[in-house]
């Protein structure tokens, strides 16, 4: 785990690109539950979140 | 390997798994088959209950498909000369008359010429874009290829509404060329896909060769790529083809009339007074049945088709 | 590509030279020949694209041209995330996209399983199994409402026969416990072949060693298989689930072919509600907005499976 937070810290491809598929996974979970209407009104800008992150971190180094 | 393997499964684990897979493959196919059969049914006997396996085969289905029939009243039948042709004959025994040619004929060549166009396009220009990126260094390839990818995933509905207003501004709604056009955007991107992988297999050696040899680029493209390229060329090909050929979305959006492709109509065949099964099948059967012969012939390559060419084998 | 003989001395020779010998430079071509590609998408698929984040935060109606368009800021977005009706065809999106995953995993992973038991004849009824999978899902759709019909539909009579209920008691379609269920049942059939096939491509990618090893170390077959075959086709799993759910998070031809969303809304998913608002309704900026919302989901899906395509080509 502290291995994935200093990933993060030094810009790494691989911790990156797992937080923001989480961001997206999350996204979309959001996006389709039937629980809270809240979740739901929050889910598009948490996968867009992600996806720019996801697209931006895909440059880094790995 | 020896026959002693470990890895190799016994007699009894095969016939089990033979067993299974063959049921499942029977209860898959089963669908299909009645449709097919069907197509052969009249229309009585399609709607019948039970369900008839035994039947007594008729092309009553297939003339329904490519005419169109007015109903006539029994004086008027009787004044009418004897029948000259077969479906006529069958036609007449349901009191009705032939009045026309159905557009299903000509929907169906719509098909054919959209699928080819859009085809043709997409592998001139995919085995191009596939070989640049599989010989050259671009920049940003990978965002690139990515970006190719992305716009096959795209939902056809969202992208329908611009395409809609442009098509409408530039006149290109229901035309063919805007069909094989969009199509062509559609499917370039697993041409491209696709494409790369055959001709990355390509060993660099000989294009090397043939350019130490005094070639030009463009002719070691085409005179040494191209033929070493040439089945994954074709199955490249059908894949694009059974894509606009499938289609649906786009053409129920954006065409009506003289553009429109079979899937669309296919569902719209009514007969006179009520659902008529029977045409309907032989509709869906003509239009299903050429896929199925090429999926066939691409078996060995499907895998390949269908993840955009990421797993081989 | 670099480090070939031949590229080294094309770097070596000046620039001039080159194009003399050789007509066009390398770097011509490879813009000669992706630029039309390029062309084409950026013309119907970015533009179109950019079109319609702009029309979404406009309140166009594409049936009323000369009405002056007003740019409302986000409004759409807001209407659309707070909007029942929508989040329920989330749910009806939901429902499809996770059973008939579970459904595909499950039957396309034990018939590949059983089919890689390499019985006699294996590849021939592969090969039927594959059939449903290439087929336009419109008119499969079609065809199935037939039968599914009640009273002479062959399904319902298959399924009278073995429960021995009446055949004209259930309709697949015209229910509305039953026809999210159709719909699932219909997709199955179609796309199980499809995580089959790629299943089928993992089994056969695991060497045989590993199993020999596992052999001598007196490993059990039960625990070979939790071990052994099950992290080893995961990948490929993953790649057949992703690309399912995307297929489905965007299904359209099929269910309209089917039930067209009804009975109700029950089985109204996002891109036939979708269609409603845009092409029924003609509320084309707040469709777009709409399609905005899908566009992102399955771009952020897509560089997943984008991801989990070249962890599976690495093998």
């Amino acid at each position: 785990m502290s291995q994935f937070f200093t990933g993060l810290m030094r810009l790494k491809r691989g911790p990156w690109e797992m937080l923001a598929t989480i961001l997206i996974g999350l996204g979309v979970f959001m996006l389709m539950q039937p629980f809270f209407l809240w979740a739901y009104t929050y889910s598009f800008i948490t996968t867009l979140i992600g996806t720019v992150m996801f697209i931006i971190v895909s440059h880094f180094k790995d | 390997m020896s026959s002693f393997s470990v890895t190799e499964p016994s007699n009894g684990q095969k016939w089990f798994a033979g067993i299974l897979v063959v049921l499942y493959a029977l209860i898959t196919i089963m669908p299909l088959a009645w449709i097919m059969m069907t197509g052969f049914k009249t229309p009585p006997d399609s709607i019948s209950y039970p369900p008839k396996v035994i039947f007594e085969p008729s092309l009553e289905g297939y003339v329904n498909l490519f005419t169109t029939r007015t109903r006539v009243g029994q004086e008027a039948l009787d004044a009418l000369p004897p029948p000259e042709t077969w479906y006529e004959e069958i036609v007449r025994e349901r009191d009705m008359v032939i009045a026309g040619p159905s557009k299903f004929g000509e929907r169906f060549l719509n098909s054919v010429i959209i699928g080819f166009g859009s085809t043709f396009l997409s592998i001139v220009l995919g085995t191009l874009a596939a070989y640049a990126f599989s010989r050259f260094k671009i920049p940003l390839a990978d965002d690139l290829l990515f970006f190719i990818l992305s716009t096959r995933m795209m939902p056809p509905i969202a992208v329908a509404i611009p395409i809609f207003l442009m098509y409408r501004n530039l006149g290109l709604s229901d035309t063919h060329l805007g069909m094989i056009l969009l199509y062509t955007a559609v499917n370039i991107s697993l041409a491209v896909w696709l494409l790369k992988g055959f001709i990355d297999e390509i060993p660099r050696e000989y294009e090397e060769a043939a350019l130490i040899d005094g070639y030009t680029r463009f002719q070691a493209f085409y005179k040494v790529v191209l033929p070493q390229a040439a089945t994954g060329i074709a199955s490249t090909a059908i894949f694009c083809l059974i894509f606009s050929w499938n289609e649906y979305a786009f053409a129920v959006l954006l065409t009506s009339g003289t553009a429109q492709t079979a899937p669309p109509f296919i569902p719209t065949i009514i007969g006179v007074g009520g659902l008529d099964w029977p045409a309907v099948a032989a509709g869906a059967t003509i239009f299903l049945l050429p896929v199925m012969v090429f999926t066939i012939l691409l078996r060995k390559h499907l895998l390949r088709g269908i993840t955009f060419g990421a797993v081989r084998k | 590509m670099s480090d070939t003989p031949l590229t080294k001395a094309a770097e070596a020779t000046p620039p001039t030279v080159a194009r003399k010998i050789r007509g066009l430079s390398d770097r011509a071509i490879a813009w000669i020949f992706v630029g039309p590609t390029i062309f084409l998408l950026l013309a119907i698929n970015i533009f179109p694209l950019i079109w319609t984040i702009n029309l979404s935060f406009t309140n166009y109606r594409a049936n009323r041209t000369n009405r002056a368009v007003e740019y409302i800021g986000t409004r759409n977005y807001e209407r659309i995330l707070n909007d029942s009706d929508i989040w329920l065809s989330m749910q009806a999106t939901a429902h499809f996209l996770i059973w008939t995953i579970i459904f595909q995993v499950l039957i396309g992973f034990t018939l590949a399983w059983l089919i890689n038991r390499k019985f006699k004849g294996n590849d021939l009824w592969t090969t039927i199994i594959v059939l449903p999978m290439m087929l336009s899902p419109a008119v499969v759709g079609n065809f199935w409402t037939f039968l599914y019909q009640p009273q002479i539909g062959l399904f319902n009579y298959v399924i009278a026969f073995f429960t021995g209920a009446d055949p004209s008691s259930f309709q697949m379609l015209g229910s509305v416990d039953l026809a999210p269920w159709s719909i699932v049942i219909v997709d199955t059939w179609m796309w199980t072949p499809f995580v089959m096939l790629i299943c089928l491509a993992g089994l056969r990618s695991i060497p045989d060693y590993i199993y020999e090893a596992a052999e001598v170390d007196r490993a059990s077959k039960l625990r070979q298989f939790f071990t052994i075959t099950i992290p080893m086709v995961l990948p490929f799993l993953m790649l057949a689930v992703l690309f399912r759910g995307i297929e489905n998070f965007k299904m359209f031809d099929l269910v309209v072919q089917l039930t067209g969303g009804g009975p109700g809304s029950t089985t109204e998913v996002a891109s036939i509600n979708l269609k409603r608002e845009a092409f029924e309704k003609w509320r084309t900026g707040y469709a777009s907005a709409f399609a905005i919302i899908l566009f992102v989901t399955v771009f952020g899906l897509a560089s997943i499976y984008v991801k989990a395509l070249n962890k599976v080509k690495e093998r």
